[in-house]
Formats: C-alpha cells, structure tokens, sequence
C-alpha cells in the first residue's frame, strides 16, 4: 500500500507539471501579438497611423445598408455588374453567378480562366467577361458565343463598358489604353494614348486598377488612376474634361491609384470605390462631391474600421460597386466575398 | 497464455521514466547539433509577404544601427507623385519639403522623372529599418517598399533577437546562396 501510495505521488506530480506546461503555452499562444498591432515601443513618430482619416461625419453619408448580404459561395470574387433586369452577376474564381431581385441564384457560368470584369449588354443580354489578357462573350444562357483577340501582347483586360449604341470599350491596364470594339469585336478605335498634340494626357496606370463607363451621353469616362481623377473622351478619342483631385479629404482620392472602379447610377452620377482607405463615395456629372455611401467604418461594421496588415490584404484591391435601376447600389464585398445593398437614408 | 503484469514499483517507474528522459534528451541534442551544422550555410532575411511592417527591426537589433533596411523594388513601384510612402499622410503640399516627409529620418530621396512620375531612392545611411514608409506603401501603393536584412551589416546571429520579436514570423532563415527575398512580379518573394 506504502509503494503504491508513492507511485500515485509522482504520477500526481508529472500529470501536474504536464498541465501546467500545457497551461504555459496555451497562455503564450493567446498572448502572442501575431499582427505586431502591440507596435515596437518606438516613439509616435515612427509609427504610421491613419485611423483619424477612416473618420466620416455621419453627416456626410447618404446611404445606409438595407436587407441581408448576398452570399456568392465564391472564394475569391473580383467584379460585379447588372443587367436590365436588375439582375447581378458576379465574377470570381472561374465563374460568373447570376443573382435575381432576391438574392436567388439563377445560374452559375463557369468560364475558363478568372474574370477580372464584366459588363453585360442592357439591349442584347449578352455578357462580356475579362479574362486576362482578351474579351470572352457569352449568351444569356451562359454560352460561349465569341472570343475576341487579345488587344496586345501586354494586355491585361480591368475593365468592359457597353454603351448604348452598342459599342464595347475595353480598358487594357497593361496597355494604358481603351479599346472601342463594335458589337462584333472588331476593333473601331484605341483612346487615350499620350499625344500632347491632341491634349491627351495619357493614363497612368500604377497598378491592375483601370475602370471605364459609359452614362447615357455616350462618352466613356475613364479613370485615370494614377492621376487620382475621372477623364472624359468623345467616342473618337478627344479629351474633353477630367475630374478629381489627389487627397486623403473625403472630397478627393489618395493613394497611389485611385478610383479603383466606378460606377453609374440611373441618373449618371458617378459611384467611385477606393482602396486603401476603403470608401466608395457619389459624385455628380460635374464631378461635384455629394456624400458617401459608406466609408472603411460602415463596411467593416461592429469591428474596427479596417487598415490592412498583412502584405496580401493590402494588395488585395478594393469592392466593386453597381447601381440597379431603382438607384439602390450594390458593393461586392471581396474580402468577405458577399454582395452588400445600400439604400439612401430617409431624410 | 495471459501476460503477466508485473507490479510497478517507484525504483522501476523512476529508472524507466530516467532512461525515457535520457533518449528524449539525447534526440534534442542530435537536433540541435544537426540544426547548428546546417546554420553555416544559411542567413537570416525577412519573407516580405509576411512582415506586417510593426517597427520591431529598428529596436531589437543587437547591432546599435539596425541591419534591417527598407529597400525598393523599382519593378513594382508605381512611381507616383502622391506616394504615401515618401509623403505624411496629409502633406501641405506634393513636394520634398520636410515637413511633407514621412521617414523620420529621411532616408527617402525623391527625383523628378517626367509628368507625372516621380523615382523614389533609400538612402541606406539614414534608414533605420522603422517600416513606417513599408506599412503606408502596403496600405496605399504598390509594397514596392519593403525591409530586408542587408548582409553587409548583419552579424548573422545564431539566435537573432528580432526574429525573436518578430510577431507574424516574418524572419526565418535562407540559403546563403539566395540571401535576398525579393517581391516577384505576382507579388510572391
């Protein structure tokens, strides 16, 4: 009994001592800082904190998010557009999901390679897909219908408007310029190519963000990124006026290319996403500022507006915006990979 | 032909549990010598990717200038003229003015290219691995900025206190062959 009593006392003493090891480094792992958000114990001066500038007066947002968020079920989304039906199409891993008025998914178009756009036409229903460096079409039903040659050997396709008449612009970021195809592909004319001659300045293109659209007027509006600022060109290429200012204000775009993507309401003002500080904003025709739909607070809610830490979270570009035709707009959210509505405030 | 369980008593448990303590011990020290042979041959550098930028390359060095320096990757860089790693965050105006600077000891040199381009150098001598032009170049650039460990200064410790304080991880040890881990054009180093 003596014997055994002693065996008890040291198996009593390893189960503790195993436990409390256990104990230790569980208490380490949950006090380790794996983001570095402790910071370093530097002074103030070396540390680079912009949280006052995800700051909005309440004031200055007209939107508000309204009725549940649309799940994609994609794990890696990119681009959002509509049809004339109000229904929403979603581009991310190799496929486009079609979404009805409520949230339903209507069909789901695997496609061969990651779209990084789309658009789809309001007279044909036909769907124009960006897939590195050319243009794939397909049918309503999700057939392919064409492809379209690459514009270039650089090509890297961010961006397809349709516009009225029919005709197709394509941004090429790796190219710097926009392409304008008829309805059939065939290339019309290329716009924006740097002629001083021409008072076209040239676009700048610091990163794979290069949006363009085209309002009821017929003229593309295309973002110039690196200028921080939306120009507008006839169909010919002719520049006419350009707007926005570089500048961490909630008036202009900051950093380093900015809008990231655009997008019109029914009655052409101008819906405008930016990274980094995650805003996306209303302005005008003009370019005159008129609110914000939601800044990083109102898109990151019941959290801490959201400043990226991590290397891939910082490159992982911004949402994507569309506005149906009710003026109600829709932000693919790409980080949680969901569609979230926002609806104007009632005043 | 059951076995037969022999009484454990304390002698027994002890001796057995002494012999099981010896090898697991002798394991460690066979990994250790093996971990430490291998060392020669490998430095220590920074997986761009990973570091979240959190400044504690400029204080846990042990040299009294870190061998941490933010370097510039021109093939990714956007050559802006708002470069928020060169600028503070609100800058009175886009220039080289000091109080528009970011570094705070500015080691950030920036030259006219053509409209609207600008070329953005870092001045090794003056760059103390801080990563506040790093952190604000991931948030609103390209990440053509990022730190690695220069070679030229690194005293390549065995047991290196800032991979020590490295909160994500970010520090770990490469081939002396391949010392650097750039960003790639996918942005993978």
């Amino acid at each position: 009994m003596k014997q055994q009593s002693g065996i008890q006392r040291v198996e009593l003493l390893v189960g503790t001592v195993i436990v409390a090891a256990t104990g230790v480094v569980i208490f380490s792992m949950l006090m380790h800082d794996a983001t570095g958000r402790k910071g370093s114990g530097l002074s103030g001066d070396f540390a680079y904190d912009v949280e006052k500038l995800t700051k909005i007066d309440p004031a200055m947002i007209l939107y508000e998010e309204s009725g549940t968020q649309i799940e994609t079920a994609l794990q890696s989304t990119r681009a959002i557009a509509i049809d004339a039906r109000d229904y929403l199409y979603v581009a991310g891993d190799k496929a486009i999901r079609v979404f009805d008025t409520s949230g339903a998914v209507r069909r789901t178009i695997d496609v061969p390679g990651a779209v990084e756009c789309l658009a789809v036409s309001a007279a044909t229903g036909l769907i124009y897909a960006g897939i590195g460096d050319h243009v794939e079409v397909y049918d309503g039903g999700g057939k392919l219908v064409a492809i379209w040659p690459s514009p270039g050997a650089s090509a890297v396709v961010t961006s397809i408007a349709v516009s009225k008449g029919g005709d197709v612009f394509v941004a090429d970021a790796g190219g710097r310029i926009v392409i304008r195809y008829d309805a059939e592909g065939r290339e019309i004319n290329r716009i924006g190519k740097k002629d001083l001659d021409r008072n076209v300045p040239g676009f700048v293109v610091p990163s794979p963000h290069f949006d363009v659209v085209v309002p009821r007027d017929g003229m593309p509006r295309v973002v110039n990124p690196g200028r921080l600022r939306i120009e507008t060109y006839t169909v010919e290429g002719d520049y006419e006026f350009a707007w926005g200012e570089p500048s961490v204000d909630i008036e202009g775009f900051c950093g380093c290319c900015n809008p990231v993507n655009i997008a019109l309401l029914p009655n052409d003002d101008v819906i405008t996403c930016e990274k980094g500080l995650n805003r996306i904003k209303v302005y005008d025709h003009t370019g005159k500022f008129k609110g914000v739909v939601a800044g990083p607070e109102q898109l990151t809610p019941g959290s801490p507006a959201k400043i990226c830490v991590r290397p891939e979270q910082c490159q992982s570009g911004g949402f994507d915006v569309a506005a149906d035709s009710a003026g109600r707009i829709y932000v693919l959210d790409t980080a949680a990979n969901v569609i979230r509505k926002f609806t104007l405030k009632e005043l | 032909m059951a076995e037969k369980n022999e009484p454990v008593n304390r002698r027994k448990f002890l001796r057995e549990g002494l012999w099981a303590g010896g090898l697991a011990g002798l394991g460690a020290v066979g990994g250790f010598v093996g971990v430490r042979s291998t060392r020669g041959d490998t430095v220590w550098q920074i997986d761009p990717n990973v570091c979240t930028s959190c400044g504690n390359c400029a204080k846990y060095c042990v040299l009294e200038e870190s061998a941490v320096k933010c370097v510039q990757l021109y093939s990714i860089c956007g050559y802006c003229d708002l470069c928020f790693g060169y600028l503070v965050p609100e800058p009175k105006q886009l220039d080289t003015g000091a109080e528009n600077e970011l570094c705070p000891t500015g080691a950030i040199e920036r030259t006219f290219v053509e409209d609207p381009y600008y070329e953005y150098n870092i001045i090794e001598e003056l760059c103390i691995g801080c990563a506040k032009c790093v952190k604000a170049c991931a948030v609103f650039g390209n990440g053509s900025l990022f730190l690695q460990v220069r070679h030229d200064r690194c005293l390549n410790c065995n047991e290196c206190s800032i991979a020590a304080a490295c909160p994500s991880g970010a520090f770990k040890r490469v081939p002396a062959k391949t010392p650097y881990l750039l960003k790639g054009a996918d942005g993978k180093a």
